[in-house]
């Protein structure tokens, strides 16, 4: 790997001064991935956002549904030295409620509802994040959990066309 | 009984008339909701040039006479697309590309997209290909000419014969066929 950003790393050590960082990742030179503890993340949000970290691009989501938790993910951007962040958490699976960052970055009001509508994260304290976004009139599970199967969904709502097979291969044959 | 005679052949020789001038004049309303539409650019512009058939696109629904379904629908789009094709006057034709709108195509188990368009709504001409070329496109195009000449593009008046078929099963997949949107309310 080619030599990872000084400001960057510099960055990271400041945050590790004040805040218990539980891994420390850099996936490109100028780019880090720090998680924290969930009672963490506000703190270091609102930190780094002073830091020049004036945009949040995104919030995503993971399922590790091995381990029973949702990861948040925070990317963070740097205009002025063009620096990239991750500040990820990982919540309860079983009952996945988060507080809202829409206090330190407004725009976050939206990637709140979508990762409520794909995965069913609760934000406390953001009264829009359970209205829907992209999904129209949704009947099941949020879509993107690992547990959901879209092919079960799609035979249940939409018909499919009714073919006449004219040969069956038997079993093994045509692998 | 000869008036009877003669007024019947008047009335089909006026529909052969309006039909000619139906099949010579397409306008078409473009609902661009997947990849084919990247193939309507070559065969609209010179190289192809649709409009030596006598089709050219048009902005509105109410004004249009062919709607292009390019591509695979998700329950959302499906809902605008059967807001447009009512509101479009008869006669109506709807052209639908590609696989998807066949059997759902690679999208066929994707929860969100539907899978066979022809059980909401009256398909006069598939256009096979994923995507269409656009001689294809062009074949289709000539495909639906023709199919209004001798009659057969008779989707709209299926629709009309069929209609609490057609809406049983757009309710049964799409749950409330009305629009709620929160930007407009």
């Amino acid at each position: 790997m080619s030599k990872i950003n000084m400001q960057l790393k510099e960055l990271t050590e400041n945050v590790g001064k004040s805040y218990s960082v539980l891994q420390v990742d850099y996936p490109t030179p100028n780019q880090a991935a720090l998680d924290f503890q969930p009672g963490d993340v506000h703190a270091v949000l609102a930190y780094l956002k002073g830091q020049g970290f004036r945009q949040m691009s995104l919030l995503s989501c993971v399922d590790w549904i091995e381990d029973g938790q949702f990861q948040l993910v925070y990317l963070l951007f740097n205009w002025e030295a063009g620096l990239r962040l991750q500040v990820r958490t990982r919540i309860d699976r079983a009952n996945p409620v988060f507080t809202t960052v829409t206090g330190i970055y407004p725009g976050a009001k939206y990637y709140e509802r979508d990762v409520h509508e794909f995965f069913g994260v609760e934000f406390n304290g953001n009264p829009d994040s359970s209205k829907p976004l992209f999904l129209e009139n949704w009947d099941d599970m949020p879509p993107m959990r690992k547990d959901f199967d879209p092919q079960a969904y799609s035979d249940r709502k939409y018909k499919a066309r009714e073919y006449k097979t004219d040969f069956n291969t038997k079993a093994g044959e045509g692998q | 009984m000869a008036t009877a005679d003669k007024e019947k052949k008047l009335k089909e020789g006026w529909e052969g008339i309006s039909r000619f001038f139906r099949a010579n004049s397409l306008w078409m309303l473009m609902y661009c909701t997947g990849c084919c539409a990247i193939e309507l650019p070559q065969a609209m512009t010179s190289r192809y040039d649709m409009e030596r058939l006598g089709m050219g696109p048009m902005a509105t629904p109410r004004q249009a006479d062919v709607l292009l379904v390019t591509g695979y629908l998700s329950v959302k789009t499906l809902r605008r697309v059967i807001y447009a094709y009512e509101q479009m006057s008869t006669p109506k034709y709807i052209v639908a590309f590609g696989p998807c709108t066949i059997n759902g195509g690679i999208y066929h188990d994707a929860a969100t997209v539907i899978k066979s368009l022809d059980q909401y709504l009256p398909i006069d001409v598939y256009i096979a290909g994923c995507m269409p070329k656009p001689e294809a496109v062009m074949n289709g195009f000539q495909d639906l000419i023709d199919m209004i000449k001798d009659k057969t593009a008779d989707g709209w008046k299926r629709y009309r014969d069929n209609y609490d078929w057609y809406k049983q099963n757009q309710i049964e997949s799409l749950g409330e066929l009305r629009i709620k949107d929160e930007y407009h309310e």
